[in-house]
């Protein structure tokens, strides 16, 4: 375990790295002068020059790209273009509320997704073929609802027709209760399509072990269905469950993005839109980065969960 | 990460489809190897020693008639296609023609789908962004297709260093959720239809990649590989003639979910503001405009977006239907 850790971790450090290489030379692929175009075109001459050295823009780039690594390394992101506010300062405030947005979806997806699929491989097991068919078809076209528009859906029906959420106001972590009915709808319109992917896999994975031999030695000392189903059953089923939950996270970040726009909440989705939309490409590349490391470490860790839930696994 | 994962990040349907289709290579594995091994004998260079076509061949038409799911997705697909092109034609105001007087008027037999503020017609715009997001999910997947057989084979064919340095770039891009990657690469790149297809086609190739090379792994000891190897046929014959067209059937699965996944990004990098910019329709750029007026004018925003649905769930139903053609096991 710990000598598959070790590798893993290196493993997980050449990526970084690597991700990082990108990001920089990313920026750098900018068509025309990179500077110029950061300042928006309306810098010339002089000012254009100290623009440049200002960014750091006029050393050789080595010597740019050494320090990019040195500066991510201690967590110093530079500052905005347009405010000259540091980045990980906004960030440092952004990252709550996406935290919370994510984590509170994530439990609610886990909380509904698991017994759902569960009972959709027990009646599908059961023979009661068409209710487990209304599940799964449900679950592939909401699966499929882009997340705009799922989101614009739930606005339209719960804030502004019915009045029962929110969809605009202030965000503000001191008042729990104000925050939690602010982001009740973006957590919903994140949960209702983890649900279903969550859902899906949680019935395929589940109607496999069913056919399983313990399942039917089980069976046979006379337990009832739902221990069967839910002791035996679902906690062999796991596994697969484990990989979606993490591999969701990419979706789930995506997701983010989108709906902290539509509700206008102040999370790092928004930072992003707002630092491409006023060409902050510090900003903007720092935000992203940010993402990427994220989505590295949430594989990392499900990849080590995964290894500690079934020693079988090699990588 | 393992080769599994790398499509899974948006849909649980990549993998399932590589691991299918490994386990339906495999089926076939004996049979083909004996064949093979008599053919070779007989053989030389200038002729195809394996079946050079997929072994499996899809009679277009046959499957569009009979299998269930490609049934359902031509009777999805085929009309909204149909609509979008023949649009001009159509008793329609054009998609960019204004009507002040006309704002915000709810749907009716003038206006099906209702009109905008400016009073433009919604379906006649909601056509003309389906053309564009048409273009763009058939784009990115040719785009991914293409270096992803090409890279993906030399990958898994050559091995040893060439492997290691293409799968390490794979890895970089694949560190990237795929909607932040094209977000990321649209602020480069700047808005427009084409920005848009590169940015998007570039966070679908490395999975391209990663599944293609899992599928030549797979196929690499193949017996029949063995045999045109005795007989010393050039290694660029082996991929060309023996490899990759054994390979083409997952892909295509994987093709017609990237396409569907593509038109949702498009989506929404265009409803971000990020995407193909107005005053030219397309789907996300509409249903953006219509967020405004969400209480007033419910069907700008709720329509177009429907739109999407369908043609997203008709491309699944293309690419089961393409499984289940392939794979038997798959049939119910």
């Amino acid at each position: 375990m710990l000598s598959y850790a070790i590798k893993r971790v290196m493993q997980l450090i050449v990526t970084m790295f690597g991700v990082v290489t990108l990001v920089f030379f990313a920026i750098r692929m900018i068509p025309g002068d990179p500077a110029a175009a950061m300042a928006g075109d309306n810098l010339s001459g002089a000012a254009l020059e100290e623009f440049r050295q200002r960014l750091g823009l006029d050393a050789p780039l080595w010597q740019q790209y050494t320090d990019y690594i040195q500066s991510v390394a201690r967590f110093d992101f530079g500052s905005t273009i347009t405010t000259s506010l540091p980045i990980a300062g906004l960030m440092l405030k952004a990252l709550p509320i996406t935290l919370m947005v994510a984590g509170l979806t994530v439990l609610l997806s886990v909380l509904i997704a698991i017994p759902l699929g569960t009972l959709a491989a027990f009646l599908a097991n059961k023979g009661k073929k068409k209710l487990d068919n209304a599940i799964t078809w449900t679950a592939m076209v909401v699966d499929l609802m882009p997340a705009f528009w799922t989101a614009l859906l739930l606005m339209l029906f719960l804030s502004l027709n019915l009045r029962l959420l929110p969809a605009s106001g202030t965000v503000s972590l001191e008042d729990p209760m104000l925050m939690l009915k602010r982001i009740a709808l973006p957590v919903l319109v994140l949960a209702i399509s983890q649900v279903a992917t969550l859902a899906r896999i949680t019935r395929t994975a589940v109607l496999e072990v069913l056919n399983e031999d313990y399942v039917r030695t089980a069976r046979s000392l006379g337990m009832s269905e739902i221990a069967v189903v839910f002791r035996h059953a679902l906690k062999n089923a796991m596994l697969p469950i484990i990989t979606v939950v993490g591999l969701s996270f990419g979706n789930l970040l995506n997701g983010t993005v989108i709906v902290e726009f539509i509700f206008s909440i102040p999370g790092i989705g928004t930072l992003l839109v707002y630092g491409i939309n006023s060409r902050d490409y510090p900003l903007v590349q720092n935000v992203i980065l940010f993402y990427a490391f994220v989505f590295v470490a949430i594989n990392f860790i499900t990849d080590i969960i995964y290894k500690k839930v079934d020693p079988r696994v090699q990588f | 990460m393992t080769n599994s994962k790398g499509y899974a990040d948006r849909n649980q349907y990549g993998k399932d489809s590589c691991l299918h289709e490994a386990v339906f290579f495999s089926q076939n594995e004996e049979e083909e190897g004996l064949n093979v091994k008599q053919e070779a004998v007989a053989g030389t260079i200038g002729q195809p020693i394996a079946p050079a076509q997929p072994r499996i061949q899809i009679s277009y038409m046959r499957f569009l008639y009979v299998n269930k799911n490609a049934k359902w997705a031509m009777l999805i697909l085929l009309p909204i296609l149909l609509l979008a092109f023949l649009a001009p034609a159509l008793p329609l105001q054009a998609p960019l023609e204004s009507n002040i007087r006309a704002s915000l008027n709810a749907p009716s037999l003038e206006h099906p789908f209702g009109t905008d503020k400016l009073g433009r017609d919604v379906l006649s715009r909601t056509l003309s962004g389906i053309k564009v997001s048409l273009f763009v999910g058939f784009s990115v997947a040719l785009i991914a297709l293409a270096f992803g057989i090409v890279l993906g084979t030399v990958s898994g064919f050559f091995g040893k260093t060439t492997d290691r340095m293409i799968m390490g770039v794979v890895d970089i891009f694949l560190a990237f959720p795929s909607l932040l990657l094209a977000i990321g690469l649209v602020a480069i790149l700047g808005a427009g239809t084409v920005p848009v297809i590169c940015a998007i086609a570039l966070s679908d190739v490395p999975r391209f990649i990663r599944l293609q090379r899992s599928l030549v792994l797979s196929l690499k000891s193949r017996t029949y590989i063995d045999a045109a190897r005795t007989v010393q046929a050039p290694q660029i014959w082996l991929m060309a003639k023996h490899i990759v067209p054994n390979t083409i059937a997952p892909l295509l699965v994987a093709a017609s979910i990237a396409s569907a996944n593509a038109i949702l990004i498009e989506a929404s990098l265009s409803f971000l503001g990020l995407g193909i910019l107005p005053p030219e329709p397309s789907l996300g750029n509409i249903i953006k405009d219509g967020q405004m007026y969400l209480q007033q004018a419910w069907w700008i925003s709720t329509l177009p977006g429907a739109v999407i649905l369908l043609i997203a769930i008709s491309l699944h139903f293309l690419s089961d239907g393409i499984r289940e053609e392939l794979d038997p096991r798959a049939r119910k």
